[in-house]
């Protein structure tokens, strides 16, 4: 037997003992060694060592590489879980983060486990773009041999359903991979899905001789999650049922506005998030549009059905796959014959939702068919507006309703017009957190900061409470932009007593409406450029929280003008700047 | 010895020329507002800061400040632009303020709801128009009336000379102004005793309160010269101005429940050459500059300078600072308040239409495209546009073919040359709410529909064409001259007015005290019977104004410090 020494260098003994115990442990059975391990766990769990069960580990453990591409945290928590069940069947598994990965790291990775969600209409995550545009890109390395299989997370609410990993998955097969289990795409229900699929693909991914061995594990990684992020009390299956104590429409008579501020009582024990988290509301539908939606589908309501509709399933949301459910439900050909073709499907969804659908190609329906038609309904984020640390026991939001008019009929959105309209102080809401690890302010709170809001993307009104609340001796630097000025100054009289208590050093505005010309957050930037290069200069944090295509593109363009013009560079180098910036975390995003 | 001086003294001292800190406080992107000394020297730059008084109540719980916003007035002597004028304030009316312009009682123009922000754009689009703001509001002299058409006459032309040099002769010299509104540019301005000879006419102190003068032209006292601080009467010699007959010590504002502030009628003090015009209206201004009360800002006008140190010695010191006498008022009559409203042509063969703006309010509304209809007409005019003090418009030196094209865009806008009754042709009411932080009640937003309930009633006695003058302020201070009208309404809070009677329709007399506190329902079941009376009683030509005091309804104000007194209030109903 070749000279094992299975316990590392880096163990928390001395050098001396490591090669005491490797004498011993290089030298034993399995059955020596399973019984030892089940020995030791059961004396510090304190129960008799004879009952510990013996047990033993794989003979060789097998590399395997998890890789996520994540954009509001589901893909990220499915590779977490993946790892825990990876692990249990004797798998050496590590977690990549496609946005701090690399091609490149395939090449050698044998077996890979892809968990990738989608984005919008059909772009990968932000934080991910980078890889992905590699991995599609002419020169991406070969990947002959590697083992893989894809999970694909989207909404379909979006045309591009999964689009992401749809193309990930084609991808590492034209590269040479070898893919061992057929992909699936998840919708926003994909809990269940996605832990039964994760099961069969890791045993489809085991070695032949370990599937075969009998051998039960051991799972001494029980705790293995990323430092400070433990698994949250409450989630989508069990939420927070908390009390609104605060509604109030923040955009004054006379906006184009309408921005709710929701204060929350979540005192709960268990119940904590950080400045830059996302807070789950999980909305219950429109009775008007329940009842609607059972008048255009013919169906004959019953009790259990409304409540159905009203709390648990997708009602507005019109999709291909649900297109062709309901031409297969329905019998009807027509709309089969739409669903079938993606063009047609889209010119006919764009702003029609579910209840258009039932109206233009009616018809009758049993409660049964509309149940299996609906998806359930999902929960909706909201970034969340205060900092626990500063608002003790309390959880604010900024909610922006979401109402139009299309084909005729008025819309709404549903989660913030639950608010809105149907939610008054006193009631409650049920929410968990989301949370972010990827926004967050700098652990150095000497670092100055610079907050970049547009519309709700002022909940950073919660990283700026914290900075105050933590005495943080950095500068904040607010730039916030709406509409107009008179009504749409979210927060006003907050940030007026931050400049005064010089909680913000600075606070820049953009009122888009208030002039014949638009100015908008980044034309402050541009504005000030100056300044904003001393506070990065001096090491500041910079935060862009908001619309994606309404402001954060631009902003983003913005910043990597204003480097590339320190550089005296090119575009190119302002985007590198930008990027240098981002990967050191000091440039980050949450933005819709 | 302690300083009794009013605090806006004390914040005129320290502004070094009207700068304070008016700079700082626009570059504040926090608030709307401007520091509380600021605001008063903002008025002195012509622009008030407001807040829309309807919002009040919501925004404290929304987490914002009140909906602050600026009301600028504009400095036009005369009330005369060209059309490319009134095209660049209508832009700025768009671009910048509430999408309309407000003709005020002083021949100008007010726009509202400008925000902080828009402020320099907006001073700056003004002054590209060749126009400013200076003076339009503070302790200075105001902006300088005129009888409203120049073309009428050789004298209306004089009227119109003579505004303008008052106008610009009377002007504070700062170059605040310029330095805050337009280049931008910090310059910190003279201090302390330094900072008087910026202001060789003004010092550092300015006026004890504001100060009004006008130029009227008789027989037509449009421009309601009793109301003013100072007045020039044009006596007219075999067609051109021989001279003017000079008034001082009119003015409107009082407070309720303080029986030394009362509205006063100017008296005639003498008559000068019109080469010696401009340096009398000096010499006023100065005496009044050093002898007005500075301690008290409600006692500060001339008015009341001359009634506490009587006519005769302010008029001897006005000479003494002459050099010379004004010889004695020369004989003159006045017909009538208000404009000549409709089409008339002038001596020249040219046309001019006196336009009715109700309470002056240049807007388009449904069915009512005003403001479209003056843009499409100074789009296509050659002549000139006026504002007139009764806050409506003249379009001036129209020639036949352009009258039709006129006729044509107001028909097409849906605005009627004539109005509906001599009573709505003569009312005016104030802004008051929501933008005036003094409006104790409803002014410009209510007069209208009071005006239509009275019409009812004046249709009921065979009244509807005759012209009656009605005025209503939200407040005391008499923006549009209430107790110079034959019914006055004087807010006193929410939906309560107090009813002023018995004023002359010339303008010479003022009202007397009716009714207090009365609403809609009191005061239409007040005026019913007195219109009744009025329609069977009255004797030829005799005016509501003299009918209500020869019929004992309410006593004759004889002269301001009079106005308090012999008042006999209606019973309530």
């Amino acid at each position: 037997m070749t000279a094992l020494a299975p316990i590392p260098s880096t163990a928390p003994f001395s050098a001396a003992e490591i090669g005491l115990l490797n004498s011993v442990v290089a030298r034993s059975s399995p059955e020596q060694r399973a019984w030892l391990s089940g020995f030791l766990a059961g004396l510090s769990a304190g129960t008799p060592a004879a009952q510990a069960a013996p047990l033993a580990p794989p003979r060789k453990r097998t590399p395997l590489t998890i890789l996520y591409a994540s954009e509001s945290g589901n893909a990220e928590s499915l590779a977490l879980a993946a790892r825990k069940s990876a692990a249990k069947l004797g798998f050496d598994a590590r977690v990549l983060d496609m946005a701090e990965a690399d091609p490149a790291a395939l090449q050698k990775a044998g077996r890979l486990l892809v968990f990738a969600a989608t984005w919008g209409e059909g772009d990968p995550p932000q934080r991910a773009a980078d890889f992905y545009t590699a991995l599609m890109a002419g020169d991406a390395p070969r990947l002959d041999g590697l083992h893989f299989s894809v999970l694909a997370l989207g909404d379909s609410a979006y045309v591009n359903f999964c689009e992401t990993g749809r193309r990930i998955d084609a991808r590492l097969a034209e590269l040479g991979g070898v893919r061992v289990a057929e992909r699936i795409d998840l919708d926003l229900d994909f809990a269940k899905a996605a832990a039964a699929w994760t099961t069969a693909t890791l045993e489809t991914l085991r070695p032949a001789e370990d599937a075969a061995s009998t051998v039960v594990h051991v799972n001494f990684h029980a705790d293995a999650e990323p430092a400070g992020e433990t698994a949250p009390a409450f989630s989508a299956e069990s939420p927070l049922e908390a009390e609104i104590t605060e509604l109030v429409n923040l955009s004054g008579t006379g906006s184009s506005r309408e921005t709710w501020h929701v204060e929350l009582r979540t005192d709960a024990p268990g119940f904590t998030y950080q400045p830059g988290d996302a807070i789950a509301v999980i909305p219950e539908n429109d009775p008007e549009l329940v009842a609607a939606v059972i008048e255009a589908a013919r169906v004959t309501p019953d009790a259990g059905l409304l409540a159905h509709l009203e709390t648990s399933a997708d009602i507005t949301t019109l999709s291909r796959p649900l297109a062709e459910r309901y031409g297969r439900i329905a019998g009807r050909e027509d709309v089969a014959r739409l669903a079938a073709d993606a063009a047609s499907f889209q010119a006919f969804a764009a702003d029609r939702q579910l209840l258009d659908l039932f109206k233009t190609y009616p018809a009758t329906l049993m409660g049964s068919d509309l149940r299996e038609l609906l998806r359930p309904l999902p929960h909706r984020l909201y970034s969340v507006a205060s900092s626990a640390a500063a608002h003790e026991g309390e959880t604010h939001l900024l909610v922006g309703a979401v109402r139009w008019h299309a084909h005729g009929l008025d819309r709404k959105g549903v989660a913030s017009t639950f608010l809105a309209d149907r939610r008054r102080k006193g009631d409650s809401l049920k929410l968990f957190v989301k949370p972010n690890r990827h926004f967050r302010l700098p652990a150095d709170p000497a670092r100055p900061v610079v907050m970049i809001g547009a519309g709700t993307g002022v909940a950073l009104r919660g990283f700026v409470a914290e900075r105050e609340a933590m005495g943080a001796t950095g500068h904040n630097w607010l730039v916030f932009g709406e509409r107009n000025f008179t009504h749409d100054f979210l927060y006003q009289l907050e940030w007026q007593e931050h400049l005064a208590s010089g909680t913000l050093a600075r606070l820049d505005v953009a009122f888009s409406r208030d002039q014949p010309e638009k100015i908008y957050v980044q034309h402050r930037l541009w504005q000030h450029r100056d300044q904003l290069l001393g506070w990065i200069g001096d090491g500041a944090h910079i935060y862009v929280c908001g619309d994606e295509k309404g402001m954060a593109r631009d902003v983003d363009d913005t910043l990597a003008r204003i480097l590339a013009e320190q550089a005296k560079g090119d575009a190119e180098a302002g985007r590198a700047a930008l990027k240098a910036l981002a990967k050191a975390g000091r440039y980050q995003r949450d933005v819709y | 010895m302690t300083d009794k001086r009013a605090r806006n003294e004390h914040i005129k001292e320290a502004s070094r020329q009207l700068r304070g800190t008016i700079a700082e406080g626009l570059a504040d992107q926090a608030t709307g507002a401007i520091a509380e000394d600021d605001q008063q020297l903002v008025k002195f730059h012509g622009t008030y800061l407001q807040d829309d008084r309807d919002l009040r109540g919501e925004r404290a719980r929304k987490k914002l400040e009140k909906a602050y916003s600026f009301m600028i007035r504009v400095r036009i002597p005369g009330g005369v632009v060209t059309p490319a004028q009134w095209l660049a304030l209508d832009a700025i009316a768009g671009n910048y303020a509430n999408g309309t312009l407000r003709l005020t009682t002083r021949q100008t123009f007010q726009f509202h709801g400008v925000i902080k922000s828009n402020m320099r754009a907006t001073m700056q689009a003004i002054d590209a128009a060749l126009l400013d703001t200076i003076a339009a509001c503070g302790d200075v002299n105001r902006n300088v009336l005129a009888t409203s058409n120049p073309h009428l006459s050789p004298a209306h032309e004089s009227a119109l000379e003579l505004a303008r040099s008052l106008s610009t002769h009377l002007l504070p010299r700062t170059g605040a102004y310029r330095e805050i509104w337009l280049d931008g540019e910090r310059i910190a301005g003279p201090d302390g005793e330094a900072a008087g000879e910026e202001e060789p006419l003004y010092g550092r102190h300015y006026l004890p309160r504001k100060f009004k003068t006008v130029v009227a032209v008789p027989p037509d006292n449009d421009v309601d010269i009793f109301a003013h601080d100072l007045g020039f009467i044009a006596i007219v010699e075999n067609g051109e101005v021989c001279g003017w007959n000079v008034t001082v010590g009119g003015g409107m504002g009082m407070t309720h429940g303080e029986p030394d502030t009362f509205p006063r009628t100017a008296d005639v003090m003498g008559f000068c050459t019109p080469s010696q015009a401009v340096d009398v209206a000096e010499k006023v201004l100065t005496v009044q500059r050093d002898w007005g009360n500075r301690e008290i800002r409600k006692r500060a006008r001339l008015k009341y300078t001359i009634e506490d140190r009587g006519l005769d010695a302010f008029r001897a010191e006005v000479e003494r600072r002459l050099g010379y006498a004004l010889s004695p008022p020369r004989a003159f009559d006045f017909a009538r308040t208000g404009d000549h409203l409709g089409w008339q042509k002038g001596p020249d063969g040219r046309f001019h239409l006196g336009l009715f703006v109700e309470n002056g309010r240049i807007a388009d509304r449904p069915g009512h495209g005003l403001r479209t209809a003056m843009r499409e007409i100074a789009e296509i005019h050659k002549g000139e546009l006026i504002c007139t003090a009764n806050q409506n418009v003249i379009v001036a030196g129209v020639s036949a073919r352009a009258k039709k094209r006129i006729d044509a865009i107001l028909a097409a806008n849906g605005i009627l040359v004539a109005t509906s009754s001599g009573l709505r042709r003569n009312s005016m009411a104030c802004v008051a709410l929501p933008t005036c932080g003094l409006a104790l009640a409803e002014s410009e937003r209510y007069l209208p529909s009071l005006v239509t309930r009275l019409e009812a009633l004046l249709d009921r006695h065979g009244l509807r064409e005759d012209e009656i003058v009605i005025r209503m302020t939200g407040c005391p201070n008499g923006c549009a001259r209430p107790y110079l009208a034959e019914i006055g309404l004087v807010g006193r809070g929410p939906g309560t007015y107090n009813l002023y009677l018995g004023a002359a329709f010339d303008g010479s007399r003022l009202s007397k005290l009716h009714a207090e506190d009365v609403h809609e329902a009191e005061i239409v079941s007040l005026l019913d019977p007195l219109f009744g009376r009025y329609a069977l009683e009255r004797t030829d030509g005799e005016r509501f104004g003299d009918f209500v005091i020869r019929a004992g309804v309410v006593a004759p104000t004889l002269s301001g410090r009079t106005f308090h007194d012999d008042i006999r209030l209606a019973g309530r109903r």
